[in-house]
Formats: C-alpha cells, sequence, structure tokens
C-alpha cells in the first residue's frame, strides 16, 4: 500500500525540501569555468536560453546567453539561481524502497527488478490498463516521446496521462476547435508591432516574467494594454484597461466584447464570411450580450467593456494572449474560443502585428504535449482513434494496430480510477500530483489505496513521499534533447553534466524497464538523438511536423520553428498566412460560447470566491524552487490575499494566521491585506504541498472537453486560525526554510 | 581608447518586482550572496509597484563628500566605488547621505558596499549583470541613441531634485517626454498630508465598489461571510 | 605650466595649519631623538638616512592627517569620538572605556571583520601587520638611538644590558631564547611579512573582483615595497650569518633604499590607513547599544534606522558641503530623517506619479 511509513517530518529532515545558496564551487572568486554550455532554462514556457558554466562536470554558476533572440540575456529569478538544483544536497543518487520505517537505499537490479515484477504481477491479475503511468512536460521532447511509447509498448497501458492536464489542455481544445492546431499563432516577434495588447487571465509578470519586455516594447511603440484579471497583478497595474472580472466569469465578459464588436460593426466582414465558419450562429449569439449583463455578471463597469470593445474594435494591430486563469476552469475550452471569436470577429490574425496565442506554462508544455504522453494523442499531434493516424505511428513503431492501445483515461480520471480500485499501480515520473491535483486530499487517498507506486524524481517530491520504489533520475541539464518553447520554437537542451553518483538519466532508466519488461526489440536507441531522428518520422505529415528539423539546425538557426515538414523548410513563425486554418475545410471555426455558471458558485455558506495562482519565486509543484534559498526567502509559503475591504469586514490584520475553508478541506495561511484584489474574492498561490497545499480546497470538476479541472474558482469562507492551527503554522512556516544540515 | 562604458538607464514603471536583477546581482563573487541592487515595493498594501534602485552614480555624491574617511573615490568613467576597504570605518555616514537610499553598510565585515556598476564587467566591455538579465527593461545599458530610438515615448534625464537640492546624476532615468528634472517630493509626509496614491492604480476603476454600480444587485462584499468568521481583536494569531 | 608658477600653485594648495602641525610633530620627534640618545652619544650615524626619512614621514603624516580633519564630515566625527569618550553620560556605569575596549579588541587587534572577507585574507593582513609593528617596534628605537645595548657580566653566564632613552633597564643573558628573539625580531618579522604578502599578492592576482578594481599605485606597490623590505633584511641576516658578509655592503645599501621608499611613501599611499583607521573607535561610540542613543524613526515605514545624534550630526556636515535637502516647505522632514528604505520606497511613487501613472 502506497502509504508514507515515516512522519512527514522525517521526510523532510532526511530528504528536504532544504534549502540551499551556496553554489557546489563555493564562492570563490578566482575560479574559471572549463565551459559554458548554451542550453534553457528549465522553468517555465518561454524557456530562455542561458549558459550554465560548468567545471569538472559540475553545474558552478551561470552566464547570460545575449546572443540567444528569444530573451536576449534576459532571465527571471528563477532562471537566475537555476544552477543550484544541480548539486543541491538533497538530490536523490540512489534508488530507494520502502520499509516499514522510511525508505532504504537498494541496488538498481533490486529495485528495477521490485518495478518490473510488481507490473507483471498487477497486470497479470487485473488487466494490462490496471497499470497506469503519469508523466509531465518538463521532459524534452525526447523524453515526452519516449515516455508515450514507453506507456504502449512496454507497459503496453492505455492509461497514461500528464500534468499537462492541469496546464494546457484546455487551451489545445479550443485552439484545435477553432484552428485544426495547437499552436500559437505567431511568435513573440508580432508582440511588439501590435497596438493593441490583450491579456485575459495571464499574469505575465510572475509566471513569464521574460516575455514582459515584449509587451513593453509594444507599449514603448504606443501599444494600448488591456488586462482581464480579478487581481492587480504587476502587469496590470499600469494598463490603460484593467478588467477585475469575478472568477468564472470571462465568457460573459467575451460575449459581452464580441456583442459590441457587432453593434458597432468593428467586425472583418470578408473575413469572417470568407475565411470563417458559423459567423451567423455565432453573431447570433450574441445578440441579447450587452455590457450590462455582462458587467453584472463580471462585477465590472459596463461603460468600461464598452470602451475596451471599442479599443479592441478599432485597433489597426493586436496580439490576443491568455494562460491559465481562463483555461483552468469547467469552461476552459469555451474560454479560450469566447477569445479567439474576438480575434476572429476582426479578422486580425496570419498578418505581421496580428496575433494570437497561448502562454504555455511549462517547461515543455509545447512541445511534451504534441508528441505523445497525453492519454489521447500520439506523436505529430496526432489522434489516437484516427485509423489514419494510428496506421501511420503503428509503421514508423513496427507494429500491428492491435499492440497499439487506444485512449485511456484523463489524468484526473486516473486517480479517480486508482480511488475506485480500478487503477492498482502507477509509474509516475516529472509529476507532483499532491501540489498539483486539485482536491489533494482525495488524491492522497487514491494514492494510499494503490497496490504499487513507483516514482521517477530527482528529488523526494512529497508524491514521492507515498511511492514503495524511488527511482533517482535526472534534471533538465543532464541529458540531451530539445525542447519545444511557446512560441512553438525548437530549441536544444545540452547535458551541461551527467546525473550526480548514481542517478541515471530518465532515458536510462525507462529504456531499462523497457527491456525488462521484454520490449526491448522496441526501443533501441543507441542515444537520444536517435529518438529525436524517431520523433521526426513520427510527426511527419502530423500538425506538430518536426521532420525538416535537426538537432544541427536548431543549434544553426537559435531554434527552429514547426510545422517545419522538410530539410530545407525554413520553419513557420507565423501561421495562417495564406488565410487558412489546419482544418480540412481551411476554414477558421466559430464556437459560440454562450455564459455558464463555473461547478461551485460563492453561496451564503460559503460566500467568498477563492482562487489559486503563481509566485514569481516558484515553478509549478516547487519540487526545484523551494530548495533554492534566495527564491524561498522571497516567497517561503502560501499566503492568503484579501482586500482590506474585506478584511475590515472579517476584522482581520496584516499578517493574520486565518483559516480557509471549502467543502473539500481547509487551509490555515497568514493573511497579506493589499488593495490588488477584488473585495470578493481571495487568493493563495498553489506551489506547496500537505497541509499548504492550495488545492486541498480547489474541485475536482472538470471541462467535459479538455478534462481541465477547475483551479480557478471555487466557494470558500474564511475565518481566524484558533491556536491549535496558528501553532502548527508557524512550526511548518519554520520548516520551509531550514537548510539541510 | 574608447571607454568601454555606456549609459545605464532606469524605468521604474517598467520593474515588476521579480527580483531576478537581486538574483543576479547576489552571483557576485565579490558580494557573495548579498545583491547590491535593492528591489522595494513603494506602498505595501496599496500598490504592487516595486522599485528597483542601483547607484546613481551621483556626479558630486553624497556618499564621498560626507564620508569621514575618504574612502569613496570615483573614477574617471565616473563610477561611484564601494567604499577602499583599509580605509572604511563602516560609520554610515555614506548610508545616510545618499539620497536614493543605495549604500549598504556590512557591519560583518566593516565595509561599504554598493552597485558599481559591476565594474569588473563594464570594465570589460559586459553589460552589468542587473541589466542584462532584467526581463522587463526596467534597467537598461546601452547607448543615448539606442534608447531613444527603442523608447519614442520616454526621455532619459540625469537631473534629481530632492526638496530644495538639485542632484545630477551618470544614471539616466526615463521620464515623459516633457519632464525634465525628476522632482521628489514627498507630499505624503507633509503634516495633514493624505496618504500616498499610486496614480497607476487610481487611474483605473479596478473594482466594482460600493457606489459606482446599482448596490441594490451588485455589492461588491458578500452580505453573509459565512459562520464564525469573525474574530475579536485579542485572540488573533499572527505569523 | 612654468616651473615657478607650478611652485606657486603648489605653495597656494598647502594647508599652512597643517604645515605648522607637521613642523611641530618633527621637530618634536627630532627633539625626542636628541634627548633619547644623550645627545646623539647613542645615535649610530650609519643610520641617519633612516633618521631623516623617518622625519620626513612623521611630516607628511601629520600634515595630511591634520588637512584630513578639517574636512568637515572628519571633523565632526573626531570632535564627537572624543567628547562621547569623555562624556560624564557614558563614564556612569564605565560604559565609556567598555565600548572603547571591545572597539580596540575587535577593530584593531583581531580585526575579526577581515576574517568574515577570508580566512586566508585575514591571515595574510594578520602576518603582514604584526610583522610590521615588530618592526616598527624594533627600528625606530634602535635608529633613534633609543635603545642600544651594551656587554654586561662576562664569562659563561654572559649577558647583554640593555638601555633605552639613556637608562639601563634590563639585563638579558647573551645565550638563551629571549636574546636570540631580541637579536632577530627583525629577522622575525620579515618571516611574517613575506608569507603575509604572499598571500596578498596571490588573492590580488587570482580574485576577478580584486583584479578589477586594483591599481598598481595604490594596491600592488605597497605590497611590492614591503616585500623587498623583508626580502632584503633577510638577505642582509643570511650574508652575515651564513655567507660570511657576501655582498653585504650592496645589500645594506639596498635596504635602506627600500626602508628610506617605504617610509617616504607612507603619508601617501595605501599604509596610511593604519593612522587613519583607528577613527574606527569614534564609530563604536555612535552605534554600541552601550551608549543606548535614541533612534529616529523613519516616517514612511515606521521602522528606527539610525541614532538621532548621527543624523543630526550628518545634517550639518551636510549643509556645510552646501547640501540641502530639506523640503520645499517647511512642515516635512528632510531628506535625510526619511530612512534609505523608505528615501527609494518615495523615489518610486514620485516616479509614478512623474509618469502620471502611465507605462510612458
Amino acid at each position: 500500500m502506497a502509504n508514507p511509513s515515516t512522519t512527514q517530518d522525517e521526510y523532510i529532515a532526511r530528504y528536504g525540501p532544504h534549502v540551499s545558496d551556496t553554489p557546489v564551487s563555493g564562492w570563490t572568486a578566482d575560479m574559471v569555468p572549463d565551459e559554458l554550455v548554451k542550453t534553457h532554462c528549465c522553468f517555465c514556457g518561454m524557456q530562455c536560453g542561458i549558459q550554465l558554466a560548468v567545471k569538472d562536470n559540475k553545474v558552478v554558476g551561470f552566464e547570460p546567453w545575449e546572443e540567444f533572440p528569444f530573451n536576449e540575456g534576459r532571465l527571471c529569478p528563477k532562471g537566475v539561481k537555476r544552477y543550484m538544483q544541480t548539486h543541491h544536497p538533497d538530490r536523490l543518487t540512489d534508488p530507494l524502497i520502502r520499509t516499514e520505517n522510511g525508505f532504504r537505499k537498494a541496488t538498481w537490479d533490486e529495485a528495477l527488478s521490485l518495478v518490473v515484477s510488481r507490473i507483471k504481477d498487477i497486470q497479470a491479475r487485473k488487466g494490462n490498463n490496471a497499470f497506469a503511468m503519469m508523466s509531465g512536460v518538463s521532459l524534452s521532447n525526447e523524453k515526452s516521446y519516449l515516455v508515450g511509447k514507453f506507456a504502449r509498448l512496454a507497459l503496453r497501458t492505455a492509461n497514461l496521462d500528464y500534468n499537462g492536464r492541469f496546464c494546457m489542455v484546455s487551451a489545445g481544445g479550443g485552439n484545435k476547435k477553432a484552428f485544426g492546431i495547437d499552436r500559437t499563432a505567431n511568435s513573440w516577434e508580432d508582440i511588439p508591432k501590435a497596438k493593441v495588447i490583450f491579456l485575459s487571465g495571464t499574469n505575465v509578470s510572475e509566471c513569464f516574467p521574460t516575455l514582459t519586455h515584449y509587451i513593453w516594447q509594444a507599449r514603448d511603440n504606443g501599444a494600448q494594454l488591456i488586462v482581464v484579471d480579478p487581481r492587480v497583478t504587476p502587469i496590470a497595474r499600469t494598463a490603460e484597461y484593467h478588467l477585475a472580472v469575478r472568477p468564472g466569469t470571462d465568457s460573459a465578459l467575451n460575449q459581452a466584447l464580441l456583442h459590441e464588436l457587432v453593434r458597432n460593426d468593428w467586425i472583418d466582414h470578408k473575413f469572417v464570411t470568407e475565411n470563417c465558419k458559423g459567423w451567423e450562429e455565432l453573431k447570433e449569439s450574441v445578440r441579447e450580450c450587452t455590457p450590462e449583463w455582462a458587467g453584472a455578471i463580471c462585477g465590472v463597469e459596463p461603460a468600461l467593456i464598452r470602451r475596451v470593445a471599442e479599443v479592441w474594435g478599432t485597433a489597426p494591430t493586436s496580439f490576443l494572449m491568455h494562460a491559465r486563469g481562463i483555461e483552468q476552469h469547467t469552461k476552459g475550452v469555451e474560454n479560450v474560443l469566447g477569445l479567439i471569436n474576438l480575434v476572429l470577429a476582426t479578422g486580425r490574425i496570419g498578418r505581421e502585428g496580428c496575433g494570437y496565442g497561448t502562454i504555455t506554462g511549462q517547461g515543455n508544455g509545447q512541445g511534451g504535449r504534441e508528441h505523445g504522453h497525453k492519454c489521447d494523442q500520439l506523436p505529430g499531434n496526432r489522434d489516437i482513434e484516427n485509423p489514419e493516424h494510428r496506421a501511420h505511428i503503428c509503421k514508423v513503431w513496427g507494429i500491428t494496430d492491435d499492440e497499439l492501445p487506444h485512449k485511456g483515461k484523463t489524468a484526473v480520471e486516473i486517480f479517480e480510477a486508482i480511488h475506485e480500485g480500478e487503477i492498482a499501480g502507477l509509474i509516475n515520473i516529472c509529476c507532483n500530483p499532491l501540489v498539483s491535483h486539485p482536491d489533494t486530499n482525495y488524491v492522497r487517498e487514491a494514492v494510499g489505496k494503490m497496490e504499487f507506486f513507483c516514482v521517477i524524481d530527482f528529488f523526494m517530491s512529497e508524491t514521492a513521499r507515498y511511492a514503495d520504489v524511488i527511482l533517482p533520475g535526472s534534471l533538465h541539464e543532464e541529458e540531451e534533447g530539445t525542447s519545444t518553447t511557446a512560441e512553438a520554437r525548437v530549441v536544444r537542451i545540452r547535458a551541461a553534466v551527467t546525473p550526480p553518483a548514481n542517478a541515471r538519466t530518465d532515458t536510462e532508466i525507462l529504456l531499462e524497464i523497457a527491456r525488462r519488461l521484454d520490449a526491448e526489440d522496441k526501443f533501441t536507441y543507441a542515444d537520444n538523438r536517435a529518438i529525436f531522428e524517431e520523433l521526426r518520422a513520427a510527426s511527419k505529415g502530423g500538425t506538430a511536423d518536426y521532420a525538416g528539423i535537426t538537432w544541427e539546425r536548431i543549434e544553426k538557426e537559435m531554434g527552429v520553428f514547426w510545422p517545419c515538414p522538410e530539410i530545407g523548410h525554413p520553419g513557420t513563425r507565423r501561421l495562417f498566412e495564406n488565410g487558412r486554418s489546419y482544418h480540412p475545410d481551411g476554414k477558421f471555426h466559430l464556437h459560440p460560447t454562450p455564459y455558464r455558471p463555473s461547478f461551485e458558485v460563492p453561496d451564503a455558506e460559503y460566500p467568498l470566491y477563492y482562487t489559486t495562482g503563481r509566485s514569481v519565486y516558484h515553478y509549478l509543484s516547487g519540487t526545484q524552487t523551494r530548495r533554492i534559498k534566495f527564491l524561498v526567502e522571497k516567497c517561503p509559503g502560501p499566503v492568503c490575499e484579501m482586500h482590506p475591504m474585506l478584511a475590515e469586514k472579517l476584522g482581520f490584520k496584516e499578517r493574520q494566521i486565518v483559516t480557509l475553508e471549502t467543502r473539500r478541506g481547509s487551509i490555515t495561511v497568514p493573511l497579506r491585506v493589499t488593495e490588488g484584489i477584488r473585495p470578493d474574492t481571495v487568493f493563495v498561490p498553489y506551489h506547496w504541498a500537505e497541509r499548504l497545499a492550495a488545492n486541498q480546497l480547489t474541485v475536482r470538476a472538470l471541462d467535459p472537453i479538455s478534462k481541465m479541472p477547475e483551479f480557478k474558482v471555487a466557494a470558500c469562507r474564511v475565518r481566524a486560525a484558533n491556536k491549535e492551527e496558528a501553532d502548527r503554522l508557524r512550526a511548518e512556516w519554520k520548516t520551509l526554510i531550514q537548510e539541510a544540515s | 581608447m574608447s571607454s568601454p562604458f555606456k549609459e545605464f538607464f532606469i524605468d521604474f514603471q517598467r520593474c515588476i518586482g521579480c527580483d531576478a536583477c537581486a538574483a543576479a546581482c547576489s552571483e557576485c563573487n565579490t558580494h557573495r550572496g548579498e545583491p547590491m541592487i535593492h528591489v522595494d515595493k513603494t506602498d505595501p498594501g496599496h500598490s504592487p509597484q516595486t522599485t528597483p534602485m542601483v547607484c546613481m552614480h551621483c556626479k558630486e555624491p553624497a556618499c564621498a563628500l560626507s564620508c569621514p574617511a575618504d574612502a569613496i573615490k570615483i573614477d574617471e568613467n565616473g563610477i561611484v566605488h564601494s567604499s577602499l576597504k583599509p580605509r572604511c570605518i563602516a560609520c554610515r555616514n555614506c548610508e545616510l547621505a545618499c539620497p536614493f537610499g543605495v549604500p549598504k553598510i556590512s557591519e560583518n565585515i566593516q565595509q561599504m558596499q554598493k552597485c558599481d556598476m559591476c565594474f569588473d564587467r563594464t570594465n570589460a566591455g559586459k553589460k552589468p549583470m542587473c541589466a542584462t538579465v532584467c526581463p522587463t527593461g526596467a534597467l537598461f545599458y546601452g547607448t543615448l541613441d539606442e534608447i531613444r530610438a527603442l523608447r519614442p515615448q520616454s526621455k532619459p534625464i540625469n537631473r534629481w531634485r530632492f526638496g530644495r537640492q538639485t542632484v545630477e546624476t551618470r544614471v539616466w532615468v526615463m521620464v515623459p517626454t516633457d519632464v525634465d528634472e525628476m522632482v521628489v517630493d514627498w507630499p505624503e509626509l507633509m503634516a495633514g498630508a493624505e496618504g500616498p496614491v499610486d496614480l497607476a492604480m487610481k487611474l483605473k476603476e479596478r473594482f466594482q465598489l460600493e457606489g459606482i454600480m446599482d448596490p441594490e444587485n451588485h455589492e461588491p462584499l458578500p452580505e453573509s461571510l459565512g459562520s464564525e468568521t469573525t474574530t475579536s481583536p485579542g485572540e488573533a494569531e499572527f505569523l | 605650466m612654468s616651473v615657478s608658477s607650478m611652485v606657486q600653485h603648489f605653495v597656494r594648495q598647502l594647508h599652512w595649519g597643517a604645515v605648522r602641525n607637521a613642523l611641530v610633530a618633527s621637530v618634536l620627534l627630532a627633539v625626542a631623538i636628541v634627548v633619547g640618545s644623550r645627545n646623539l652619544h647613542d645615535f649610530d650615524a650609519a643610520l641617519a638616512g633612516y633618521t631623516f626619512a623617518t622625519l620626513f614621514a612623521t611630516f607628511g603624516i601629520v600634515y595630511r592627517y591634520s588637512v584630513w580633519l578639517t574636512k568637515p564630515a572628519t571633523r565632526r566625527f573626531w570632535r564627537r569620538g572624543w567628547q562621547m569618550c569623555f562624556s560624564p553620560a557614558l563614564w556612569r556605569g564605565l560604559r565609556s572605556p567598555r565600548i572603547l575596549a571591545g572597539a580596540v579588541l575587535s577593530r584593531l587587534v583581531i580585526q575579526d571583520f577581515v576574517w568574515r572577507r577570508g580566512a586566508w585574507r585575514w591571515m595574510g593582513h594578520m602576518l603582514i601587520a604584526g610583522g610590521c609593528v615588530l618592526a616598527a617596534a624594533i627600528t625606530f628605537p634602535l635608529v633613534f638611538g633609543w635603545i642600544h645595548f651594551e656587554q654586561g657580566a662576562m664569562g659563561p653566564d654572559a649577558t647583554y644590558i640593555v638601555w633605552f632613552f639613556g637608562f639601563p633597564v634590563h639585563e638579558l643573558p647573551l645565550e638563551g631564547i629571549p636574546s636570540w628573539f631580541v637579536f632577530h625580531g627583525l629577522i622575525v618579522a620579515s618571516f611574517l611579512v613575506i608569507p603575509g604578502v604572499m598571500i596578498a599578492m596571490y588573492r590580488r592576482m587570482t580574485d576577478h573582483g580584486a583584479v578589477a578594481v586594483q591599481r598598481f599605485s595604490r594596491d600592488l606597490m605597497p605590497l611590492i615595497l614591503l616585500f623587498s623590505v623583508a626580502l632584503s633584511g633577510l638577505l642582509l641576516w643570511i650574508s652575515y650569518e651564513f655567507l660570511e658578509g657576501y655582498f653585504y655592503s650592496v645589500l645594506a645599501q639596498f635596504h635602506a633604499f627600500t626602508v628610506i621608499g617605504t617610509l617616504i611613501s607612507l603619508p601617501f599611499g595605501k599604509l596610511f590607513h593604519i593612522f587613519q583607521r583607528p577613527a574606527t573607535l569614534g564609530v563604536a561610540y555612535y552605534k554600541s547599544p552601550l551608549a543606548g542613543h535614541e533612534q529616529l524613526a523613519c516616517p514612511v515605514t515606521g521602522e528606527a534606522f539610525a541614532p538621532a545624534l548621527q543624523t543630526d550630526d550628518l545634517n550639518e556636515t551636510l549643509r556645510e558641503m552646501e547640501f540641502d535637502f530639506t523640503a520645499e516647505g517647511n512642515e516635512a522632514p528632510t531628506w535625510n530623517e526619511v530612512s534609505p528604505k523608505g528615501r527609494r520606497m518615495l523615489i518610486g511613487r514620485a516616479h509614478s506619479r512623474a509618469r502620471e501613472g502611465r507605462f510612458s
């Protein structure tokens, strides 16, 4: 049974997170590195270029990489301090097997034998699909591709999904519906050329700091900025127009904006009739959606909605971006489509300065989601249920159609199936569901019911504490490969060093398990480049076509934009330049997105909106960034943001410890009183685990299309913490910033 | 031989408070994990605005002129350096005299340390670390021609006024094109003055507050705030 | 510029009060030499060059120190330091001597702050400082004729008699560890200074930060001088002890050359910090919690940030330097009464106002 066999404090004491802030070389002013390795930051979809300073197979520092065109040396604090993770004292360097009392070190052979025997045992008893795999898109393209193939051909399971289910799937779903392709329509180069920038549900300044430069450049060139966000984020502060909507009401706003566009005839009629499908139906759907109607739902001034519609409607050029703020909803796909409608109605796409895109959050969120560790997808962004797509992949993989599993369960559904006993075993790589999954208490229960749980990770993530076997894997800077940035630029990830001590690369681990699962013949790769070569062939002809991309080209051209179907192809920076979508009919598909309420809205018992998000100092579940002292000192733990009006009404003061409750659970955190949030909404960042997990409170309700959980809206109430809760929080707060002994 | 040094520009409004500058600055081996750049919230609780502050390298630096030990030197490139270690007596005069609040006394090593525009890098023709990594261009290192081309809506100036005192600096601050002097006043500290207001926040009607919309239907605060929500101040627990 | 106008310029630049102080000091030292050497009876004429160099150095050091003290910041600091040192209030509970003793120990003797800059740096600095102090303590009294040795008892238990300032003060056995140290003190000093200089030099050659900001005349020259003094002194000893005086006279001249050079450079170069550094003791009086100064609270952050005494003194200094950081309209505090952090916050707000809340 996958339950921790010692206390959480004991796990922290032995495996961290501890904070560390000294380079492995110490502070030595006389050191000259052997090499500056040109690679990319592992944190977030921008994949900023960075040079890692390496000496004696150790990453000892960094140097900005000013020649890399996207970020020209610019970095966020995570990128700057990122190198401190490589030789962190918490690194796992031996396989661990759970005992009665925590973990013991094991040899690779013992650990792998155990993993393989348990896989075989469970699958023999309960069927192949009873053993599942969870993955993540901080993995390189090569590893993502390998995971997809590994799960289907070595584990022979349909139940493979990934943490992008918590991140980009709504955007992907919406983009595929509207455009037939899942990619930002433009490279970021178009942002500074746009005269209106529309940011919906994206805290660019904290989640993608280096992208801010492009938006500021646009404003230098006279662009106006529209931001939709319940909070005054740093990017929203100086925006010309900030629509601080109630969480979960974006689709009403989008409809009202479209209503105003129609009413004032700010429509590109030629484009919507000739290049789009479904305009009349869409137009009809917003007939009643006045700014007054939307203002009441969204809690913003109708006049402001009108003004924003005018700015958008009359803009000569524009760039619209969105992110998790509108995507992590039970209406995620609808929100995305609603925004795409605004872009298509004005026909501002596919030309210079006219752009649209989702801002992918995870390191390789773009590339990772294209090559097959999604439950419904095959490499090249192919559909696992499409016979032609299946046939192509079967040919590349040298298998017959019946050897290729069909569509499996999505991430939340996998944990629900585990909870139900339908799935009994799981391999988890690059994912920390005990932080990132909604309703973490439910996930903990589910994990506890598993027969066998194997985690591949470089640190003891909070999820790994529940594992039966932990296999020490590799970091971003320890394997050669590629990743694809949020603007669809395929970039080279370089192995600066080898994994420390007894740790192995993720690739080696997966290949070895595949060999022991008798699938060696499908996994004969000389090296990671061979995996990429196979990926090229597998993606050929798909929408995400990498066939013309080679490692050499990437290095020479500082990245290549897919689709790139052949070697001579220059890559595609801007989509739709020919006015055609990637649907077979070549049209852009418009979809009405009528407003409907979120799954759970405030009521008398739980009267406040609860919403979650990120801090600039942490990346996703925090497994890496919660170990870097500079970042932890800036942001040690979760705090609840609350407007002073609400705080006054509730009798709370700054720094007071409060307890937030929803129908799923509660969290005790300090209060930060700030005018930068709606008075009816509270906000908690989600990077922490166990009792500090913001996701203890979120709902497991899913978007019907993308199966994205609703992280952004829940109904909650807040009360003063009692003494016991406050004491516990203070004690836990101390453990967040303790150094390794 | 032409000087390898270029101009440094700062635009506080572009700052997003990410601390990348401070993180990068702290990597320097001469100050080992301690950043020399300051990033402050200008008005915590009221505005998310943040202010990055590097040494402005005054033409007549109050720090150097108030140093009793003659420990702060200005070089031929106009760079005001950290105090000379043998001379500095860590008296804090520089820290208290600098109008920009830049120098920091490290009691530990009995020395004033401050931003020296990454002298080791700029002297070798490189950019200072903070201006290289700054993800927003709030800190920029280049030529006057470059900045004018890049930011046509702004103007670099290097004249400041603090109350009655005019200060000229080597570092430029970006302001609207009709401003010639960066006036730092402190009206909120005048007797009877109102508290500070972030104009960037004030200018927009961010939230639907009472009175703005029909209060019948659109109360910004829920009527009920849930059970057992109130607490008497005496019982409150603080971090 | 002609030579005469250069001279005129130089003379105009002279600070005559400082010249007076320097002359007085040099004359006093000369008198002390004459008296201490019993009317030059004990004075070794071969060391006259050293004596004149020392007199020159004394003139220079006192001149520079005097000029330094005329700087408003320094003068105010100097006066305030002594004032607090002798303040009756601070003598209650013997706080003043406790502050002073603590400061002398930490800042001058142990120099723990250098240790915190780096263990090797501390080692190097302590070796150089220890060696120089030892060498100075031996050399100057010998050169001035204040100390000399005369033969005491003869025979198996032979002794030396130590004469100081014309009086016999001690009798030392000729053989034995104490007398070995007495006669080889300078050798010991060179064994301290040479490794110390090498440590410092190594750092200056390899530390990227130091390499970037160091200047030859300011940072490397003093090390080279000290090294040559110590090395030539050591070679002198080797020459007469082991090589029967081989090359001795050339070495002696070289040694004299380096020592005189170092002495003459004292008022100008980095080594002047030896005389400036004790001012750090005055700082202790500002800062020590024992002094119990009232702290000034920042009107922006609300936090206490400096002793009001120091900000008042600083305001006086700044006014003397013709800075005027007072607010227009006198109801507000002057800029210096806002903490450094508060200043930065207000600058950010002021810039937002200058931008009228807009981005550009």
